[in-house]
């Protein structure tokens, strides 16, 4: 147990060290709205398209999730590794010594693989907040129209609660950064109606 | 050994992170030490120089040296030293 808590101190040491809380808050936020949209696009496209088997929708969004998160997991890590990489050069410059073995350097190492899971998963996490209702429809507990409702509902509420994060952390209306987060999804739906629309004409 | 070392006197070029209090506490950390004092003398963009000074019984210089490294910190001089034999009861 004591182990485990120096590890938690450690951990923390880390990211007090290379401010990596603010980047790793950015990338929850940015890709979690991602993963939230891509969803929402693939669910009322499936509705404008009259998709009536949730196993077509699930795999669909579970393939973008799968994707979203394989792609934050490796852009994040490659990116990051080669900023702190240059952080740690400039520092050495500075103090006119090498940071080998030091806690900057050990923290350099570990903040990568920090920011890689954030950045895949966060996607992931909030494209199957909108999924779950479909997976419930695969097992027939409730039809696929009332899970296209329910989803769409799971997703708004998802961006809202990203927007409301947001507006906590810049300590504004937080109720007015849940509703430009929700706009955003508008603008989707809006679009997807309007070729839906289109293309049953 | 008959002689060590009560206070020391450092000039230390440290990096930004980590802050004041985090370093003080780490160096108070190390055996021997009693107390520590860091002061700002001076702030730049990525470093600080800062004077710290350490007292305790029997400082191991390499010991300090090293754990300064291990958290981007490079000692610039050593500004005052007091040694003293084990059993002296003087105060310098």
């Amino acid at each position: 147990m004591e182990s485990l808590s120096r590890v938690i101190d450690r951990i923390r040491l880390y990211i007090e060290v290379t401010h990596i809380s603010d980047i790793a808050r950015r990338y929850f936020v940015k890709n979690g709205m991602d993963g939230s949209m891509t969803v929402l696009g693939i669910i009322l496209g499936s509705w404008a398209a009259r998709v009536e088997n949730p196993y077509i929708i699930v795999m669909a969004g579970l393939g973008a999730c799968l994707a979203m998160g394989v792609s934050g997991l490796f852009g994040a890590y490659i990116t990051e590794k080669a900023e702190r990489k240059k952080i740690i050069k400039d520092l050495e410059e500075s103090i006119l010594s090498d940071l080998e073995g030091s806690l900057q350097q050990n923290a350099s190492e570990f903040v990568p693989t920090l920011a890689a899971l954030v950045d895949g998963l966060s996607p992931t996490l909030t494209a199957m907040i909108s999924l779950v209702p479909f997976i419930i429809s695969m097992v027939k507990i409730i039809s696929i129209w009332d899970s296209y409702i329910v989803s769409i509902i799971l997703t708004f509420g998802t961006l809202f609660a990203l927007g409301l994060y947001l507006g906590r952390i810049a300590r504004e209306r937080m109720w007015l950064y849940g509703l430009q987060m929700v706009a955003a999804g508008v603008v989707i739906a809006f679009v997807v109606f309007v070729l839906g629309g289109m293309q049953t004409t | 050994m008959q002689h060590s070392i009560r206070r020391l006197v450092l000039d230390v070029l440290k990096l930004r992170d980590p802050p004041l209090p985090e370093f003080a506490s780490t160096l108070c950390s190390l055996p021997n030490i009693e107390g520590v004092k860091v002061s700002l003398v001076e702030i730049d963009q990525n470093t600080e120089s800062v004077k710290v000074i350490m007292e305790g019984n029997n400082i191991n210089l390499d010991t300090v040296q090293k754990m300064m490294k291990d958290h981007g910190a490079v000692i610039h001089s050593v500004d005052e030293v007091v040694v003293q034999k084990k059993d002296s009861s003087i105060n310098l």
